[in-house]
């Protein structure tokens, strides 16, 4: 090394007389700065803690340096202790004003950019919101009762034989850009959803009956007449998916075959018109949307002031949610738009405390955490396990096993209520208590799993079966969604207690679901299926064993015998128009569902959500998006 | 001289920690206390609330609020320790219902302590092979690109330089689609340890070229080489050890990165089964606005790090003598 | 030199292919496509197909690869699966917010980082050397995320800045840079911790050198020698490094970019890449990978300044 050669120059005496006289004549210097006498100057060779010898010689360069960083220190430190002053005025609780006044804007934090501004082209989180805001239905589910509430269809009256609706529409609506809405923007829209260019399956596979498009007939311009390919119970409730888009807009574009460029982000924003309550008027890649209230909206209230009060709704692009957190708490924000997590409820309630954000329970969620196994017949045809994984009893001594008292303890912190099925509480409707509720027994647990040949057989405490496989499985589930993690690591515990081996995999969430898409490559599953409507006629995809939300077994061929029957109960619910019957056959379905359990859920967790606490006249729902799902109503408080 | 020893004594500590976890961790890796969800640090005591001296000893834990998530120390009800008892060197005597926490509990209801020590043999053996890994290819294909030169330096350059740049992430999933569902953790080891050698190489590579560059016009090479010094020797024996410097920094710059960067691949499921602990993704479970503002002893990680790292520093760093001209008079 | 540019502009023109080539097809060999990742577990095989032909994704791999290239050497890079918009625009849009930020990180760490190293590295005694070093350390040692967090909450408790994004609405240049002080600090921190250790390491070296100590017997004042002669030959290791950080820097970093909700080339390309938008992703890699090859090719030529013994 270069360094290792040299010899110690330093450490030589300097005899010569240039070195010596270099000192002198520097110690001279520094005598004649300082103006102290060449002997004390002395003093000052050896090394002095350095801003005693600033402050001694008058160098006091530095030691203004030090003083203004310590000046510095202490602003940061006061700052620092100084707690934020509390935004909102009102208590934490109320959310309605007297009389809500027109005017203010809203800010809220979303999480991802839209990829397009129409809801036919995609169907993402984002995409959906903006949907929200800026078109509307024919008629709306009120997300609080999940009742069907007419909205641009003013009235509508059902056929005798219940398989067509002559609806008459609202008369006097325009577009936000003038134009005036007849029922050819209904048939135009319908038509819309099915066309393939136009999107199709996005919106027009929710929209089928039997696999068959609906019909509509416009016979003047404020009347619809909708037929049913079969008799559908619910309805009108189907058409709350389809949002009314303006005719002299988008039918050039849909005959030119270009439809999915017309409404797409790189569209003018001018061309966007709707029958919402806000506009787009601006858009800023990765940072924010804004929109604008549309003058010509057509609701109003009951006081006769035309809807919505807000001026305008900002909707910022923050992809963390630390950061949307902290933006709600020191109030750079209004609301989030999706639900809290349980671990940020301590922050929120701390700040809904201090008054500076309103905190909402929103009831028990209305999908419920599910854990499935993959039953696809042939699934596991080469594994020594085929004899027992896909069986019943094996379902069954797994929901005996788990305790949900202790899932919902870890999961989500106590806030929630055990379930037993996928239908919740929080469904009043088609919630039933007699659907069986299995208690948690793991001797019970145990017998049903010896039932199918699987024991303890060389006293390890581990099941094996009768050839020494061991009774072990894995789960696949999402990494980074922390509910499901914990989930996960409950259920592989109370299994251990029982002898069953559990092995959590974390994926990637692309890969997971490409896996459970193709039912091949996993064992079993924890995963959160969307539920957005409690009907159970919307969720058609996941009961009937031709859908391809039948997560367990997809694309079966081959249904078992209580698929079939659940199959049959489905399609009977559908064409009753007879409510108290179409309850009935449902609870039929949930029944023979909790008999074979092809998916476990275990527990529904309560939704939170929080706003700033001057937002007022707040609608909030326990699916997403909780509260700008009735935008036009929210007001600022004055 | 005293730092190194200071650095070097850490160093040795800490090792005989990680080697020792089994006897010194109070709990297993995956023993969860369920009414314990980011429990704070049990402190131990040796007065108690009356003045009188006594055995150490810890308070219990009791929940005043399970969806806020915050405890109270029962003081009514010491629970003394015991030691050397179970294979484990210190333990409370009523393990289940008030565990010894030192650092805590996680938002599982882990202990976190535990969970540290045992992570410390994975976070940083993995790291330490890696970064090892890193400075060897580094090493090797930096000062053959610095000495020879030309397109070999060129293409070799270019070559690190597509290292930099591909997406790992896609790269990572690929190789985890190709594997099996559950994959043992000793595959899990290996493959990390050669793709973080390899991602952390560019860097070094560079570093190390342009060192060699400079030192290879010197004249102690000329003068290796006029004595007969084969090509290979001088670059070995003569020009490499200039960049000792250069490497033992990057040591310090790379440990830290591949400990979080382990938990980074974990996204893409490249990471260990969830029955070991590591210290990147126990970092991950800390790295949100609700944990570390209110749970700061989930942050415990990152303090291992930087003192892991503190001591590698004092011990490998050669010190200089200071830029200054001793006066004698 | 000018044939040494030439050289170095071909082989970066290389770069960029194959780092794009690489990532199409790595793409395609991950689990999981676009297709799934839109649609979700409740699409029919039937709409997903369907998408997967309007968007091409179902041709054969050489087929699409072959179309790509054709379209890469005319500049157009496709457009986005998810949102339609053209590659370039979205790089283009999202490598200028991120270029703002490395510039500032890059500026601020050079001036603050360098200079700590030197003073540092000249003083292996005494408390302020000793702080700093450890103050680097503990910078070093801190995760990126953590890093970004911390600040973030920081900005939070005091209500001095903005605490994420990159603009208000209607905001100018102040309000610009308001925003940018949590996110450059986030980059700039580690980032000096790292050039001060570098420097800090490479000044003590040079300063055990015989020509620093001939110098200094010559009379030539202390900080002169020490800010002029020696960090000349200090500047070896970081100039070398100092292009890679470079085209690091402008590729953005998603950990402080998604904290702070700033748009730039980092989030842009993890979300692709969670998304699996293929083309955007390739778009990303080859963006990254030009910016990486001017990073180098500046200090490859500012090393041969700096260092007069590095021939070339």
């Amino acid at each position: 090394m270069a360094s290792d050669e040299v010899p110690q120059l330093n450490k030589l005496p300097a005899n010569n007389l240039a070195m010596s006289s270099y000192t002198a004549v520097i110690r001279r210097k520094f005598a004649r700065k300082i103006n102290v006498h060449d002997r004390f100057a002395r003093t000052f060779d050896g090394s002095v803690f350095w801003p005693l010898s600033q402050l001694l010689t008058g160098h006091s360069r530095n030691l203004r340096g030090l003083l203004a960083n310590a000046l510095a220190v202490t602003c940061i430190g006061v700052a620092c202790g100084r707690t934020p002053a509390p935004g909102g005025t009102g208590n934490a609780t109320s959310t309605n004003v007297a009389a809500p006044a027109r005017g203010g804007e809203l800010l809220v934090s979303i999480r991802t950019e839209p990829q397009s501004f129409s809801r036919f082209a995609h169907a993402d989180a984002t995409t959906d919101l903006v949907n929200y805001l800026t078109q509307a239905r024919l008629v709306r589910i009120n997300r609080n009762t999940f009742e069907v509430e007419p909205w641009l269809a003013e009235s509508w009256t059902r056929s005798a034989d219940g398989s067509s609706y002559t609806v008459k529409l609202r008369p006097n609506v325009t577009f936000s850009d003038g134009h005036p809405f007849t029922s050819a923007d209904v048939e135009f829209s319908l038509a819309l959803a099915y066309d393939v260019k136009g999107g199709g399956p996005i919106i027009g596979e929710g929209l089928e009956v039997g696999g068959k498009p609906i019909k509509a007939v416009a016979p003047d311009p404020l009347t619809v007449v909708i037929t049913f390919p079969a008799v559908y119970a619910p309805g009108m409730r189907i058409f709350d998916d389809l949002p009314i888009v303006p005719k002299h807009k988008l039918e050039a574009a849909l005959k030119a075959g270009t439809f999915t460029e017309a409404w797409s982000l790189s569209a003018s924003l001018t061309d966007i018109a709707g029958l919402g309550p806000f506009v787009i008027s601006s858009y800023q890649p990765g940072q924010r949307l804004v929109f604008a209230r549309n003058e010509r909206y057509f609701r109003r209230d009951a006081s006769g002031i035309q809807l919505p009060y807000l001026d305008r709704i900002i909707l910022d692009i923050v992809p963390d949610q630390s950061a949307q957190m902290l933006r709600l708490e020191a109030g750079q924000s209004d609301m989030l738009a999706d639900e809290v997590r349980q671990e940020d409820y301590s922050r929120l309630k701390r700040a809904a405390d201090a008054g500076r954000v309103q905190l909402f329970d929103l009831g028990v969620s209305l999908a419920p955490d599910s854990f499935w196994f993959n039953l696809k017949a042939g699934a596991f045809a080469k594994d020594p396990r085929s004899g027992w994984i896909q069986r019943d009893e094996l379902r069954r001594a797994i929901s005996l096993a788990v305790d949900r008292k202790a899932y919902l303890d870890t999961v989500s912190l106590g806030a929630g209520v055990p379930v037993f099925g996928l239908v919740t509480p929080a469904s009043r409707k088609w919630y039933s208590p007699e659907v069986p509720q299995t208690p948690h027994d793991p001797a019970r647990a145990r017998q049903l799993l010896a039932s199918i040949g699987l024991t303890d057989r060389n006293g390890d405490g581990l099941l094996e079966d009768a050839r020494g496989t061991p009774a072990r499985f894995s789960i696949s589930t999402q990494k980074g969604r922390t509910a499901f993690e914990r989930g996960a690591v409950v259920i592989r515990d109370e299994l251990k207690k029982i002898g069953v081996t559990v092995d959590v995999v974390l994926l990637e969430g692309n890969a997971l679901v490409g896996r459970l898409a193709s039912g091949q490559g996993y064992d079993a599953a924890l995963f959160q299926l969307g539920v957005t409507d409690p009907e159970p006629a919307t969720q058609l995809a996941l009961w009937l064993s031709s859908g391809p939300f039948h997560v367990w077994n997809s694309g079966a061929k081959t249904p078992t015998p209580w698929e079939k029957q659940i199959d049959d109960l489905m399609a009977r619910q559908i064409s009753t128009l007879d409510e108290a019957e179409r309850q009935r056959l449902f609870v039929e379905v949930q029944k023979i569902f909790a008999e074979h359990l092809p998916i476990l859920n275990f527990a529904a967790p309560t939704i939170f959500a929080a706003t700033s606490s001057r937002v007022a006249n707040l609608t909030p729902s326990v699916v997403r998006p909780q509260f700008l799902w009735a935008a036009d109503t929210i007001a600022i408080k004055r | 001289m005293s730092a190194r020893r200071a650095g070097g004594a850490i160093l040795v500590f800490t090792a005989l920690a990680t080697l020792g976890a089994s006897v010194l961790a109070p709990h297993s890796i995956d023993a969860r206390f369920a009414g314990l969800l980011n429990a704070p640090p049990t402190a131990i005591h040796v007065r108690d609330d009356a003045g009188n001296w006594r055995a150490p000893f810890i308070y219990p834990w009791k929940r005043v609020s399970q969806l806020e998530q915050q405890y109270e120390a029962d003081r009514s009800a010491p629970i003394p320790l015991m030691w050397l008892t179970a294979g484990h060197l210190a333990q409370s005597s009523d393990d289940a219902r008030a565990p010894l926490l030192l650092l805590g509990a996680d938002s599982f209801g882990r202990d976190v302590f535990s969970r540290l020590l045992f992570g410390a043999r994975l976070s940083l053996g993995l790291s330490l092979l890696a970064a090892v890994g890193a400075l060897l290819i580094g090493g090797l294909a930096g000062g053959i690109a610095g000495y020879l030169g030309g397109t070999v330096d060129d293409a070799m350059m270019r070559a690190s330089d597509f290292v930099l740049v591909l997406p790992a992430m896609y790269v990572a999933l690929a190789l985890r689609s190709m594997m099996p569902l559950q994959l043992p953790a000793r595959t899990v080891f290996l493959l990390l340890t050669g793709i973080f050698a390899i991602i952390g190489s560019p860097f070094i590579t560079r570093g190390v070229r342009a060192i060699v560059r400079t030192e290879r016009t010197l004249d102690y090479a000329a003068a290796a080489r006029s004595l007969g010094a084969g090509h290979v020797r001088v670059l070995t024996r003569h020009l490499l050890p200039a960049t000792r410097g250069f490497m033992v920094v990057e040591l310090t710059l790379l440990l830290p990165a591949f400990i979080v960067a382990e938990a980074t691949l974990s996204y893409v499921g490249l990471g260990f089964p969830d029955t070991m602990a590591s210290w990147g993704t126990m970092l991950q479970d800390a790295s949100s606005i609700s944990a570390f503002a209110d749970f700061p002893w989930l942050l415990s990680p990152a303090a291992a790090m930087f003192i892991v790292v503190f001591a590698l520093n004092l011990t490998l760093q050669r010190g200089s003598r200071g830029l200054h001209y001793e006066r004698p008079m | 030199m000018f044939w040494y540019v030439i050289r170095r502009l071909v082989f970066a023109a290389f770069l960029v292919f194959a780092v794009s080539s690489a990532s199409l097809i790595v793409a395609r060999l991950a689990p999981g496509d676009y297709a799934v990742g839109a649609m979700g577990l409740n699409a029919t095989p039937e709409a997903m197909r369907e998408l997967r032909a309007r968007l091409g994704l179902d041709r054969p791999i050489a087929e699409q690869y072959v179309d790509w290239l054709s379209r890469a050497v005319r500049f157009d890079f496709g457009r986005s699966l998810a949102n339609g918009r053209p590659v370039i625009e979205l790089i283009a849009e999202s490598a200028a917010n991120t270029a703002i930020l490395a510039a500032t990180a890059l500026f601020l760490a050079t001036l603050i980082g360098l200079p700590l190293g030197v003073f540092s590295g000249s003083k292996p005694r005494g408390v302020v050397p000793a702080a700093v070093r450890t103050a680097s350390l503990f910078l070093l040692s801190m995760p990126p995320l953590l890093t970004s967090l911390f600040l973030v909450f920081f900005a939070a408790r005091t209500g001095w800045f903005p605490i994420a994004g990159m603009s208000s609405i209607g905001g100018g240049f102040l309000d610009l840079l308001q925003h940018m002080v949590v996110p450059v600090g986030a980059l700039t921190l580690p980032l000096i911790a790292m050039f001060e250790r570098l420097q800090s390491q490479a000044t003590s070296e040079v300063i055990d050198q015989p020509f620093v100590i001939a110098t200094l017997a010559r009379g030539v004042p202390r900080t002169r020698v020490l800010w002029r002669d020696a960090l000349k030959a200090a500047l070896r290791p970081i100039a070398s490094v100092y292009g890679l950080v470079v085209g690091t820097l402008l590729s953005g970093s998603f950990a402080v970019e998604v904290i702070t909700a700033w748009p730039g080339l980092g989030r842009l390309m993890l979300d692709a890449l969670r998304a699996r938008d293929v083309y955007l992703v390739a778009g990303c890699a080859a963006a990254a990978s030009v910016f990486l090859a001017a990073g180098t090719l500046f200090s490859d030529l500012a090393l041969v300044l700096v260092d007069p013994r590095a021939s070339e």
